[in-house]
């Protein structure tokens, strides 16, 4: 973990003086040779994302379907399918509320939990924070796939062991189906999304935890400041960068879940109050092929999306930080 | 903080850890334990495997196809991390070394494509991989799952191209060594824990992506990868959890023992690539 502290110098002096070294070459080859770099990346980027994206905005203003697909036509309706988007009530009772609540409320629990874990890595010694360190790892490294059919069967209503211990308690008199509930069901879908998620938070903040100076901590507590003063007055500020990196992070990977909705019973659509923005796109495009309507909602989610991560951005990274 | 913690606090300490890791391993208890339990299939499975077997695991890799899925996924997962790791390390030299005009915009733009989510890029790929005649193929995958790692990858790699010390590379062209020499025998040495942490990250991407595999491979089993292959197997066989736990097993240990090892350059990488650039 030596290895953190060192990268963050250097760079500014760097910059300058690889310009001068370059200056030795000539002009335009100094100009031309950042873009030469950049050229694979930025041309795969192109084609592959900003060009699809432009697309699916122009997919949005189309009644695109199977018969568009098979003739080559071109049936441009204008924003019609966003009408039909913005009037449906489901948007707003149900999709809306599963999208973007249930994002708020697992990004704050797993940078939440990931943090405390990171302060509980902290005060172990080497021997205990390397072995519980290697665990969180393992929870993290199970694909999302994987963890969601794992968390499915620990909550079927027959086989799963959770309405057994419930059972056996006698909390409950016979199996109960949590995946038919909208809030149980996606208490679920936040188990599997903050255990996946917050091993990132927890080893990243650690990483950036060891840097903190501990005699400023130390001092800070013979002064008489409390763990949560302490945190609030001392790591946070020293850390808000890496804060900053991993909630916009989280903030992108929860509002992208879609593996751990759409696998669980009734999560492909079968179940309507359950139903998120990228499921709804996903099964009015592949289920209905009305792919001019689920391209206006998958534009609704990237619109939500950049705008709050475009707010995260402003406020929490100044444009020189990057 | 404390130099002799007290009784109390100790025992607090010892029950958080006990707390996290049950949280954190008993999932993963559970898929092994299960995949190994016969009774997990015909019911009445308790804490402890009961009726060990491997029959599961026989079954899975036999009959359940996932001897191909997983020799599709490897050859995908490769693949998009040679690809990703000399796009990315390219361009990351490109942000990290130079001051060109436009670069925060770079810089802005690979941020927000990021942000993109594969709803919105699978509607307009998937039409655009049929016409080309690529559908049922994992080729069109490839290409796919390089373009996802790159963002992640750049961000990451430019911290740790900006952290070698220019001076190196000052004294490699006083001494006459052209751009390649230097880049190839201090640049490159470098970054390699940066370059191993960005692909462990598109390995990862590869390995668990499952709405573009699901999309674009369709019916086509002989090409399908874990993720979609363990969707295909839970549909043909839902209530044989024992199966499916052990092939959710097969499918997750390749991943861990990858995590494991590299743990520690992992999170060092995440932190360079997060604190400056």
């Amino acid at each position: 973990m030596t290895m953190v502290q060192a990268p963050l110098p250097a760079t500014e002096a760097g910059n300058s003086s690889a310009s001068v070294a370059g200056g030795r070459r000539g002009f335009s080859l100094v100009k031309a040779r950042p873009w030469l770099l950049l050229a694979p990346g930025l041309i795969i980027l192109a084609v592959l994302m900003l060009w699809p994206l432009v697309q699916v905005f122009l997919y949005s203003l189309q009644d695109y379907g199977l018969r568009e697909i098979n003739t080559g036509e071109q049936n441009w309706i204008g924003l019609e399918n966003y009408g039909t988007a913005l009037s449906d009530p489901q948007l707003w009772t149900v999709v809306l509320p599963n999208t973007v609540g249930f994002a708020a409320v697992a990004v704050f629990t797993t940078v939440a939990v990931g943090t405390l874990v990171a302060l509980l890595l902290a005060r172990l010694g080497t021997v205990w924070r390397t072995i519980v360190s290697s665990c969180i790892m393992v929870a993290w490294a199970m694909p999302a796939v994987t963890g969601t059919y794992v968390w499915t069967f620990i909550f079927d209503a027959d086989r799963g062991i959770f309405n057994s211990v419930l059972t056996a308690l006698g909390l409950i008199d016979e199996p109960v189906n949590w995946f038919t509930n909208q809030w149980s069901f996606y208490a679920i879908v936040l188990l599997n999304v903050v255990h996946h998620g917050f091993p990132f938070v927890a080893i990243t903040v650690l990483a950036g935890l060891l840097g903190v100076s501990k005699e400023m901590l130390e001092a800070a507590a013979l002064d008489g400041a409390g763990a949560w003063r302490r945190f609030w007055k001392i790591i946070f500020p020293t850390l808000k960068p890496v804060f900053s990196v991993v909630i916009i992070l989280s903030t992108i990977w929860d509002f992208k879940v879609f593996a751990q909705v759409y696998l669980m019973p009734g999560g492909n659509g079968g179940n309507r109050s359950v139903l998120n923005l990228g499921v709804w796109s996903y099964v009015e495009s592949f289920g209905q092929n009305k792919y001019g309507f689920g391209a206006a909602l998958a534009v609704l989610l990237t619109l939500v999306l950049i705008g709050i991560t475009i707010v995260y951005i402003r406020s929490l990274m100044k444009e020189d930080e990057l | 903080m404390n130099p002799r913690p007290s009784v109390l606090s100790r025992i607090g300490v010892g029950i958080a850890v006990a707390a996290v890791l049950t949280f954190t391993l008993f999932p993963v208890y559970w898929m092994v334990s299960s995949a190994l339990d016969k009774k997990a299939s015909s019911g009445g499975q308790s804490l402890l495997p009961q009726e060990f077997t491997f029959d599961n695991f026989a079954f899975v890799l036999t009959d359940g196809g996932f001897g191909t899925y997983l020799r599709n996924s490897a050859i995908v997962a490769l693949v998009t991390v040679l690809v990703s790791a000399i796009v990315c390390l390219l361009a990351a030299v490109a942000v990290a070394r130079f001051r060109f005009r436009f670069r925060t915009t770079v810089l802005m733009l690979i941020l927000v494509v990021q942000m993109v989510p594969l709803e919105a890029l699978v509607i307009p790929l998937f039409l655009q991989v049929k016409s080309l005649g690529l559908l049922n193929s994992i080729l069109g995958l490839m290409v796919v799952y390089v373009a996802l790692s790159l963002a992640f990858g750049i961000w990451m790699l430019r911290g740790f191209v900006a952290a070698v010390p220019v001076e190196l590379e000052e004294a490699a062209y006083i001494d006459g060594a052209s751009w390649w020499r230097m880049f190839r025998s201090i640049l490159l040495p470098l970054v390699m824990p940066g370059l191993v942490a960005t692909s462990i990250f598109s390995f990862i991407t590869a390995w668990n992506e499952f709405i573009f595999a699901m999309t674009i491979l369709g019916s086509a089993t002989d090409q399908y990868t874990v993720s979609i292959g363990l969707k295909s197997f839970f549909g043909l066989h839902s209530n044989d959890w024992g199966s499916i736990m052990a092939a959710s097993t097969i499918i997750t240990v390749p991943v861990m023992v990858f995590f494991v090892i590299v743990q520690r350059r992992l999170s060092a990488g995440m932190v360079a690539g997060a604190v400056k650039g």
